[in-house]
């Protein structure tokens, strides 16, 4: 029996039967379609990602005509963590003259708002300067990161010790206070960065703290767009659901713990968000076939759902890329294409 | 009520986060005679380890996972009342970490929980710990099982130097170990040697109470 | 960094090689998705959809209407300057450049 080379969700190589690949296929939507109470992929669907998972080339690639904007979260940390000493300056000329990307992000090592507020007026500085030199648009990025403001780190009381003490109340009431102090941070520093010229700003990794933290999100976003019709403003998830660690917080009367990308982009664009980065995560101990199966399956419905562009997260360990340091070429390829010619996704 | 109607009634009130409902049927199927250990393993702890599933489903949240925690405990005091010493005793003991270098510990709090429901007893040495305060602390308490969580591709071989230190001090036969988070893998705790690996929460309690031998 | 170069690669417009920076320029101002932000663009080019991401034609109609290039850079518009006429030829406000006119008093 014929096999096919693909690999498991932590990038080792696996050798599969056809037969076997299309069953990951349908056992991966599935899934999806279970989870996210939407609709699988179709036959005629599942057979192009079989097409795509099976091809035997090494790397595979969008028809022509079928390209997509990309942008770069934390776009200028990239170099520094793979140890190539360039400034942020010299990173953003890499990728716009060199690399040949659409979209670049001006962002700093400590990636977080809460920690840029004291340091705004350096960084507005930075990008005015970024801005004289660049010609591709330019984004300011950081993630909301809750849970900074939380003892010992911050003013409020730390619900994950709160919590696994039975408190919930209380760990619900500083959850909502550290929701205030997030979204006052976010809006001081979008609003810094967007009058130093910033093309963009990317909220990053939204909801890793949880629902409480898509909400601050959600609400500095509604505040600065109030603030700047014009602003525009990308919203990038931190995982496939929100994470209910308050689990009664609302946004515009919809509960947000629980939800996933096809709900999630509907607030966003509430919200008042330009770009919507949808994730799906990637299961380390499944093959790629059921991971990219089910990670189109959820992106199809958030893009069906959304009337804004909608950028799929396709980092290490999301979008059916390997939680591998070094995702391989073979499947990261792979992914790029069923994301976008079967997902339908507007961005990478 | 027949157990079969406990047994779903009790996995019912574990699911809804049903305090009153709970310990009303707990209540009544000691009055009825069950097997106290029976309706707490089969029933109880089956109800929480569904928490577990549908939390990690984004169909059930935190504070009920917490909630559902608090209830347990409160069932099993009321079973334990009527329990033999024996059958009231842990079912064993645990230390658990977040490895060196890592901050994150959402899950491993979450994992902690559902553990304690069924039984075992967890020493929770938090996160970013170095393995020679892991090991020391197993020493300590006498720990059954070493469970550590990382949540970074570049922290997992925190995980491997448990191992690696276990074998080289002469310890890896004295205790079980456990690995989990979002970068590992059976592969990986296969590659290193570990005794096993939790996918999820709902997973770890399996495994866990498999290593105590009551699985 | 190599995942990122094998989305590029694989998926995306070219950035400045191509068009790429233009239309991620129509999906950030406007919300637009990447049909209509790539059929703006076209539109406003004057070639087809396909070619947006057509190294030849794209590095030609660069050079011609002069919004940047990444070669042979003397004498043609660079960082700023090519931002002004990329805001005037897709009739969108950029803020940079926007902040540059106030600035220096133009």
């Amino acid at each position: 029996m014929e096999k096919v080379f693909t690999r498991m969700g932590d990038a080792s190589g696996v050798w599969l039967s056809k037969e076997e690949v299309r069953a990951e296929l349908e056992e991966g939507t599935n899934d999806a379609a279970d989870r996210g109470k939407i609709p699988p992929l179709t036959e005629e669907e599942l057979d192009r990602l079989f097409d795509i998972c099976t091809r035997r080339e090494k790397f595979v690639s969008v028809e022509p005509g079928n390209e997509v904007v990309v942008t770069f979260d934390a776009g200028t940390l990239k170099m520094v963590r793979v140890g190539v000493p360039v400034d942020r300056s010299q990173a953003i000329l890499i990728h716009e003259r060199a690399l040949g990307s659409d979209t670049m992000e001006l962002a700093h090592i400590d990636y977080s708002y809460k920690q840029i507020k004291p340091i705004a007026h350096d960084e507005k500085y930075y990008m005015e300067q970024a801005q004289l030199g660049t010609v591709i648009p330019l984004f300011y990025g950081a993630m909301p990161n809750v849970g900074l403001y939380t003892q010992p780190d911050g003013p409020v009381p730390n619900w994950s010790e709160l919590l696994p003490m039975g408190k919930i109340t209380e760990a619900q009431a500083a959850q909502e206070e550290a929701v205030e102090h997030a979204e006052r941070d976010m809006v001081y520093v979008g609003s810094k960065m967007y009058e130093g010229g910033a093309d963009g700003i990317n909220f990053d990794t939204t909801g890793a703290s949880g629902d409480a933290d898509f909400l601050a999100a959600l609400r500095a976003i509604r505040a600065l767009k109030e603030k700047y019709p014009e602003l525009p403003i990308e919203l990038g998830m931190a995982g496939e659901f929100v994470l209910g660690m308050h689990g009664e917080l609302y946004f515009d009367g919809v509960r947000l713990a629980g939800l996933y990308p096809h709900d999630q982009v509907k607030l966003a664009e509430k919200a008042g968000a330009t770009i919507f980065g949808a994730v799906v995560n990637t299961n380390s101990s499944k093959s790629f076939p059921w991971n990219i199966a089910r990670a189109v399956t959820f992106v199809k419905a958030c893009t069906e759902a959304a009337n804004i562009p909608v950028h799929v997260n396709v980092g290490m360990g999301v979008g059916a890329v390997p939680v591998f340091d070094t995702p391989p070429q073979d499947v990261v390829s792979r992914a790029s294409k069923a994301l976008v010619e079967i997902g339908k996704a507007d961005g990478l | 009520m027949n157990r079969d109607e406990v047994l779903a009634n009790a996995i019912d009130a574990m699911v809804n986060c049903d305090e009153k409902r709970a310990l009303e049927i707990a209540e009544k199927a000691i009055a009825a005679g069950f097997d106290p250990v029976d309706i707490l393993s089969e029933g109880f702890s089956v109800g929480i380890r569904k928490v577990g599933d549908l939390f990690g489903r984004g169909e059930l949240f935190l504070p009920q996972l917490i909630q559902s925690a608090e209830i347990m405990k409160k069932v099993t005091g009321v079973f334990e009342s009527v329990m033999t010493k024996e059958a009231a005793e842990k079912k064993g003991k645990m230390v658990i970490a977040t490895v060196e270098g890592d901050v994150h510990d959402i899950g491993k709090g979450i994992v902690i929980s559902l553990l304690r429901t069924q039984g075992i007893e967890v020493i929770d040495l938090g996160r970013d710990v170095k393995t020679e305060k892991i090991i020391e602390a197993a020493l300590e308490v006498d720990a059954d099982i070493i469970g550590t969580s990382a949540l970074l591709s570049t922290t997992l071989a925190g995980q491997k130097k448990l191992e690696d230190e276990l074998r080289k001090r002469g310890l890896r036969d004295r205790f079980k170990t456990m690995v989990g988070g979002a970068p590992c893998t059976q592969r990986w705790a296969d590659k290193i040697g570990a005794d096993a690996y939790g996918e999820d929460a709902a997973d770890a309690v399996e495994k866990a109470l498999a290593l105590l031998g009551k699985g | 960094m190599g995942m990122a170069i094998t989305h590029a690669i694989a998926s995306g417009m070219g950035g400045m090689r191509t068009t790429g920076d233009l239309v991620a320029r129509m999906q950030m101002t406007k919300g637009m998705k990447i049909k209509e932000a790539k059929e703006y663009v076209a539109n406003k080019l004057g070639v087809s959809v396909v070619d947006l991401a057509n190294e030849a034609v794209a590095r030609e109609l660069r050079e011609e209407l002069n919004l940047g290039l990444v070669h042979e850079l003397d004498g043609y518009a660079k960082g700023m300057e090519a931002k002004f006429r990329i805001a005037k030829l897709l009739g969108i406000e950029i803020k940079s450049v926007k902040n540059f006119i106030e600035r220096a008093g133009l």
